[in-house]
């Protein structure tokens, strides 16, 4: 368990440090302040993982720093049960060119083991990281995913009563995250706390019972991870959204009829961040210069590798739609986003019939982006999600289908 | 701090800073052995009449070099110890910004590292005595205690000097300075009768013209050293630790937010 309430720290900033000997003598000011955090409160329960996002200087680090005790708050207190051990970094004070069981030793010591701890799990922790034989080999040999899974497996080890980890998991390869998260899960179930920062929204998602997220040092929210990833989504949106649509190439076509604006959002996060399973809103602002009798608004959508993922028109719709010169229309569709978690582009074209090559109106390749992160729903691996359904049968029932069964 | 993190920076400081070399912790007892050859035998010929005024045994040529290396090792370690943890707030900055550990119980690991170094460099010194026939008294018994006073001294100080370089990174320099000046001004290579009369009382001000002293009077000439002024010196080191301890709880906000 962890409380915290209140919390306020602020740095003095000073041009250089021995204006703080120079404001101590001569009891004047020598500095500005900078309010890092203002008035943070919440609480950790045994077994609950918190999620802690905000953007860049928002105060998740400082808070880190102080819940560590690192740093050391201004006003504001800080209670907690058990011991606290903090991932600010993996493998601190790791020596390259001491071998890797020596470093074990070190960074172990670090983050707070006891000798007899170290004892107990150095095993466990050489073989967790699959080291090998080159545990004894000097860390400067390693590759720096070796040194990775070394600091990695210390880390998982601590087995503190609170885990702060910040940013530290998203590193490794996939097998290795595995196995990283199948330990923290079990960590959890234990009882243990975890306070986790982190810009990968994704894994927040995953790992958190429940986020809060920073602002320029206050807790702006403090809900369920969707609700929060979703207010996050909407502060960075009305940051970006002025630089986003400043350079875009306007694509092709003969602009008998033009697109003048495209916006993708999430239906429930209102922001170009959504997760899978929610309802993409795609919204397309057309004017005709001259009358349409047969548009068809086309939408392609690509995947980060500029993979076609999903295409299709109004045309294979069957929804026609004809324009009178002069005449402004607003196109909405509505896309139930199946995909994987990534970023995502969407190519708008405007032309006659079922596709561009007989007479294209206005092709606009990356008319809009958004990114998809999280899951909703059932979880799933792959670019899409198929929806499948699963049941259980008695075996009786189907002896008769195993009879058609593979031929070699 | 625990113990074992305590013990495993010292070890650190002595033996793994030598890991990459091919004598590896060698070198912790090479450089202590040649320094004491260096002063026994370079030295060997230099003032040794002047000694035998003061009441040391006869030893011949060695005479010299047995009352230089006593001062020299005591004041290395006292030197040593005083500027090193006085960066020590720089030097684990990495390591301090990162992990919880207090600030006044790390530089531990430099006091105790250098004691360490002062032990094998007084077993080298030890046996160069036997060598030469020197008579060991039991008077050798309270050179823990003066090196408890010297030492609380040197901590004291160095606390005083980490927290104030934290803010004035010139601490380092006029430290180094200051430390030279120290050395010369502290009876160590040269002997207390050389002083004028005049001056001596100044002299006297400096606490490790007294702890030297002390020391060689336990070890050399064989006799009590002057025990009250030792308590004295003792009083006016938790003096300092005190004060030290002060500024630095002060501060310790300031510190941790600078590192």
């Amino acid at each position: 368990m962890i409380d915290v309430k209140n919390l306020e720290k602020s740095f003095k900033l000073y041009q250089k440090p021995s204006d703080r000997l120079k404001e101590i003598l001569l009891r004047r000011p020598f500095h500005t302040r900078h309010h890092a955090l203002q008035g943070v409160s919440f609480r950790v329960e045994d077994g609950e993982t918190l999620g802690i996002i905000g953007r860049n200087g928002a105060g998740k680090s400082t808070l880190l720093k102080i819940l560590n005790g690192v740093l050391l708050p201004d006003a504001g207190s800080l209670h907690s049960s058990g011991k606290v051990t903090g991932l600010l970094e993996l493998g601190t004070g790791f020596d390259m060119s001491m071998s890797g069981a020596n470093n074990i030793r070190t960074n172990g010591l670090l983050i707070g083991m006891s000798e007899a701890e170290l004892d107990a799990r150095r095993d466990d922790i050489i073989g967790f990281s699959e080291l090998g034989k080159f545990i004894n080999e000097p860390l400067r040999t390693y590759s720096s995913g070796m040194v990775m899974r070394l600091a990695f497996s210390i880390a998982i080890h601590a087995d503190p009563d609170i885990f702060l980890v910040d940013e530290a998991l998203s590193v490794g390869d996939g097998h290795f995250q595995q196995k990283c998260m199948r330990r923290i899960r079990e960590f959890r179930s234990k009882g243990g706390s975890i306070i986790f920062v982190s810009h990968d929204l994704n894994a927040v998602k995953m790992l958190c019972d429940r986020v809060i997220v920073l602002s320029d040092g206050k807790v702006a929210k403090n809900a369920d991870p969707e609700t929060a990833t979703n207010y996050y989504y909407q502060i960075l949106g009305n940051e970006e959204s002025a630089e986003v649509d400043a350079v875009v190439e306007r694509g092709y076509g003969n602009y008998h009829a033009e697109v003048t604006a495209v916006s993708a959002t999430g239906e429930d996060s209102r922001c170009e961040v959504l997760s899978s399973g929610e309802t993409l809103l795609l919204t397309i602002h057309i004017s005709a210069r001259e009358t349409i009798p047969d548009l068809t608004v086309g939408l392609t959508l690509r995947d980060r590798f500029g993979q076609d993922i999903f295409g299709t028109n109004t045309h294979f719709m069957d929804k026609p739609l004809s324009l009178n010169r002069g005449e402004s229309i607003v196109v909405r569709f509505r896309v139930p986003m199946m995909v994987a978690p990534g970023k995502y582009t969407l190519s708008i074209a405007l032309h006659e019939g079922p596709d561009h090559t007989r007479v294209c109106y206005h092709w606009w390749d990356n008319a809009a982006g958004f990114e998809v992160s999280g899951i909703r729903g059932t979880h799933f691996i792959g670019i899409c999600q198929l929806n499948p359904t699963v049941e259980y049968l008695p075996s009786s029932e189907v002896a008769d289908d195993r009879a058609q069964q593979p031929r070699h | 701090m625990s113990p074992a993190l305590l013990l495993h920076f010292v070890r650190q400081d002595l033996v793994d800073r030598h890991a990459a070399s091919a004598l590896g912790a060698l070198w912790t007892l090479l450089i202590p052995l040649a320094n004491i050859l260096i002063f026994t035998l370079v030295f060997s010929r230099l003032m040794g009449a002047r000694l035998e005024m003061l009441g040391m045994q006869s030893l011949g040529a060695y005479s010299y070099s047995v009352y230089l290396v006593t001062g020299l090792l005591a004041w290395t370690c006292f030197a040593n110890t005083l500027s090193r943890i006085g960066q020590v707030f720089h030097e684990k900055a990495g390591l301090i910004g990162k992990v919880k550990v207090s600030l006044f119980t790390l530089p531990l690991y430099v006091l105790i590292s250098e004691l360490v170094i002062y032990g094998i460099s007084m077993s080298f010194f030890v046996a160069f005595l036997l060598l030469i026939d020197f008579q060991l008294s039991w008077h050798w018994l309270w050179l823990p205690i003066i090196l408890a006073v010297q030492q609380l001294l040197a901590y004291s100080l160095g606390l005083i000097v980490a927290v104030l370089s934290v803010f004035l990174r010139d601490i380092r320099e006029l430290v180094t300075l200051a430390v030279q000046f120290w050395f010369w001004l502290t009876p160590i290579v040269y002997v207390m009768t050389i002083l004028p009369d005049k001056w001596l009382w100044l002299f006297k001000l400096n606490p490790l013209y007294h702890t030297t002293a002390a020391m060689r009077e336990a070890l050399i000439i064989g006799a009590t050293p002057d025990l009250l002024t030792l308590g004295i010196i003792a009083m006016l080191g938790m003096g300092l630790l005190m004060g030290g301890l002060f500024i630095g709880k002060k501060l310790e906000r300031d510190i941790r937010d600078f590192l």
